[in-house]
């Protein structure tokens, strides 16, 4: 690993991550207690990124925001990964008219505005984290399938999965046992990429409130939280900036990472 | 070909498009003020809500209307009218006006305008501001269906005589009121539901309705119809619909509109410094509806427990900020004579005691709970403050649920929600327009709760003739409200907050918040 940047975007990561799983243990304050005559504290010892409207300290909200959004990238990239690596590898392997069908139909998806699609989920199944990590993964899981599927067709002309054939596999053995550890590469190098993206989208339906419900929150609701005190006549600058920092820190080391491994995986 | 066709296609669409832009951006009413989210309907006799309230009463007026100062019924529609020596009968002496059709407008149309608003099949959730007048409540109920019998009656065309049950003391502040203001027959017969829209809608009042984009705007036009025309100032009138008080303070704060109902909470401090900032007293309550058909509500001692949990001197001193004072009662201060119950105290002690005794001790077994508000950053932040503390003080955990303006009103009227944000906006000085909203069924009570006791009360104030026990009986009920039975739980009381540019004239503060844009105008000279 020479890539500099990418390892940088470990560290990072690595450090985020320690941080986000110890946060019951060392966030300093609790993030739903309400102490209402601390409120709109700027930055001090006491509070390193200030107090919020409800005088909850800062820092502790972002700590556990961060456990949220990094939960919703990880399970949304599980979901498209899991969605994505089976339709693509399918359609690759099978090829012909069953292909053609089911890559027309991922088409047509890319086709819908995913937002809306995300929204109709959440109107008609209800709010909840778990709505949120599945309807995020189901519509980031259509360029993961066009990556499978495209390396699966490049692949099975290969001698070995000819071989394979010759030996009297099974599709189903063949795809598993032959093709899928082929792809690995590829396969992580977008599922990297795909945390940041799917970070990025719960922050924006966050921001439009339809993220995470109160009193918990995500980078993304704290951001919106903090962007109304941004205004013409007062600005209380740290309710947004630290929330946003962080998360546009993490998503450029996810980034980076992500860039790192395709350099590293892809030659 | 298709090269040679593209510029001579593209052309007029790109200098199309720029006209419209540019015909849009100079065509800006004379006075734009931020009304708030799309309003749920511009029909008088069906709205319930303050902002469209605004808008219907630009667009139509009552027999009476509001003195801008004191909010005193002074001659509208009507110019003079007779009350008979014992107050029941009152008979109106209509001018001679136009719908803005420029069709005369009679007593017929009052006659009509009552009658479809007591309907039944109507179904107007404030048609209970009509049972002062003789058998409408038995119309309205469905147990009368000959409207003869209801004391309204055109006895010729510019004459309408109407009999009241009691006689009412704010009877002629109601004949200001929308749900008694006139609808023009014709139109609503032909365009049914649809007759609110700008090319079908006929109205009376000192504007008529120009164009409706949905969450955008209504532009309101200066009707050349309307009897006094020559004393409107204003040529027209945008309301933008805007839902959040944010957008709406940097719309004000960037000069796209004149007027700002209410301001960010956060901002209320560093506002109150400021020329344009108007604050005043204002007879209106922040209060939670119980829905108390459903379990846990229907439990007493839980809805006392959840109230006497609430800090509400905490709520007023970090949430609202603008220098409202803490409720314990619906009806808020400033009701000439009226000498409120004391209601709840915050008081945990007490409210974790009650909480156990009704099963559910330091809050274990308590079922899941929504707290329903319509979308607004002031009430996610009063939402997110009333939740912690019954987390705090209760152990109870309640979710947030917040639903667009229009939702919001469908599901509350439904009973289909557990805890919900109220708001009550006093529609004339009198405790009776905050009190007899709860009466078994009334189409604002909106909790499903009933007393007997309390609409017997009710009743009987309306009967009451001695001023003094009015308000006695009005105390009693309104202790059974908030003390005994708490179907609600009173938070606050509001005061205004609006936000106006120097060259608006012609705003009175008052204690309704009523501005009848009718007497507004717009002065840059002066200062």
């Amino acid at each position: 690993m020479e890539n500099k940047p990418a390892m940088a975007g470990w560290a990072f990561v690595v450090f985020i991550g320690i941080i986000v799983l110890l946060t019951p243990v060392i966030a300093p304050y609790s993030y739903e207690e309400q102490n209402l005559e601390e409120q709109y504290q700027g930055p001090s010892l006491k509070h390193w990124m200030g107090t919020d409207s409800k005088g909850r300290d800062l820092m502790t909200r972002v700590m556990y925001g961060g456990r949220i959004s990094l939960a919703v990238g990880l399970a949304g990239a599980a979901v498209s990964l899991i969605i994505g690596v089976t339709y693509g590898s399918i359609a690759g392997f099978k090829g012909g008219r069953t292909d053609n069908i089911m890559m027309r139909a991922v088409d047509i998806l890319y086709g819908l505005p995913f937002i809306f699609f995300v929204i109709l989920v959440m109107t008609v199944v209800g709010r909840s984290i778990y709505v949120l990590f599945i309807a995020l993964g189901a519509v980031q899981w259509l360029t993961m399938a066009r990556i499978v599927r495209g390396q699966t067709i490049m692949l099975k002309e290969r001698e070995f999965v000819e071989a394979a054939r010759a030996l009297g596999a099974s599709n189903a053995r063949i795809i598993v046992y032959h093709l899928l550890p082929n792809l690995i590469g590829p396969i992580i190098v977008y599922a990297t990429l795909t945390i940041p993206s799917v970070m990025l989208e719960e922050a924006f339906l966050s921001f439009l409130g339809l993220g995470v419900q109160p009193p918990a929150s995500s980078w993304g609701s704290l951001a919106a939280d903090g962007m109304i005190h941004i205004t013409p006549v007062k600005t209380d600058w740290w309710l947004v900036v630290f929330p946003g920092m962080t998360l546009a820190a993490t998503l450029f080391a996810l980034n980076l990472l992500g860039d790192g491994l395709r350099d590293a995986l892809e030659t | 070909m298709l090269k040679v066709l593209l510029p001579i296609v593209l052309a007029p669409a790109i200098l199309c498009t720029t006209i419209t832009f540019t015909t849009h951006r100079q065509n800006r009413a004379e006075f734009t003020y931020v009304s708030g989210p799309e309003p749920e309907t511009l029909d008088p006799p069906l709205l319930t809500g303050f902002l469209e309230g605004r808008i219907v009463a630009a667009l139509f007026e009552g027999l009476t209307q509001y003195e801008p100062k004191d909010l005193s019924p002074i001659p509208g529609i009507a110019s003079h009218w007779n009350v008979s020596e014992d107050g029941r009968t009152y008979t109106f002496y209509l001018r001679d006006t136009k719908w803005s059709n420029g069709e005369p407008l009679t007593a017929h149309d009052f006659v009509y305008s009552w009658k479809r608003a007591l309907d039944p099949i109507t179904a107007a959730d404030y048609a209970y501001q009509l049972y002062y007048i003789k058998n409408a409540r038995p119309f309205n109920e469905g147990r009368l269906t000959d409207f003869s019998q209801v004391g309204v009656r055109a006895v010729d065309d510019y004459t309408l005589e109407v009999q009241l049950e009691n006689p009412t003391a704010f009877f002629l502040d109601l004949t200001s009121f929308p749900t008694l203001m006139p609808v023009n027959r014709k139109c609503a017969e032909a365009h049914g539901d649809d007759w609110t829209l700008p090319e079908n809608m006929v109205c009376n009042g000192p504007f008529r309705l120009a164009e409706w984009k949905i969450n955008d705007r209504i532009r309101m036009e200066k009707n050349p119809f309307y009897w006094d025309a020559q004393h409107v100032k204003l040529q027209s009138i945008d309301a933008l619909a805007i839902e959040s008080i944010n957008t709406g303070f940097n719309v004000y704060e960037t000069g796209g509109a004149d007027y700002l109902y209410g301001v960010p909470l956060p901002l209320v401090e560093t506002l109150s410094d400021r020329k344009d900032f108007h604050s005043h007293v204002f007879l209106a309550t922040f209060f939670l509806r119980f829905n108390v058909t459903a379990p846990p509500f229907d439990d007493v001692r839980v809805r006392k427990a959840l109230d006497m949990a609430i800090d509400k001197e905490g709520i007023v001193k970090y949430v609202t900020r603008g220098g409202e004072i803490p409720a314990a009662t619906l009806v808020p201060p400033g009701m000439p004579n009226y000498q409120p119950p004391e209601g709840l105290p915050f008081n945990p002690e007490e409210a974790q005691r009650l909480l156990a005794e009704a099963g559910y001790p330091g809050g274990h077994g308590f079922p899941k709970t929504e707290y329903l508000f319509n979308t607004s950053e002031a009430n996610k932040d009063i939402a997110e403050v009333i939740q912690q503390m019954w987390k705090k003080y209760l152990g109870i955990d309640v979710t947030l649920v917040n639903q667009e303006w229009k939702v919001f009103l469908s599901t509350v009227k439904n009973l289909d929600y557990q805890i919900a944000r109220g708001n009550w906006i006093g529609d004339y000085v009198d405790p009776n327009t905050f009190l007899d909203m709860f009466v078994t069924g009334g189409g604002n009570n909106r909790t499903g709760w009933s007393n007997r006791r309390y609409d017997q009360l009710i009743e009987a104030a309306a009967e009451e003739k001695d001023e003094d026990k009015r308000m006695e009986i009005f105390r009693e009920a309104e202790n059974i409200l908030v003390a005994d039975d708490l179907p609600i739980l009173p938070v606050y009381y509001h005061v205004s907050l609006d936000m106006y540019r120097p060259h608006v004239k012609g705003v009175s503060p008052n204690l309704l918040n009523i501005h009848p844009w009718k007497y507004v105008r717009i002065d840059r000279e002066t200062n």
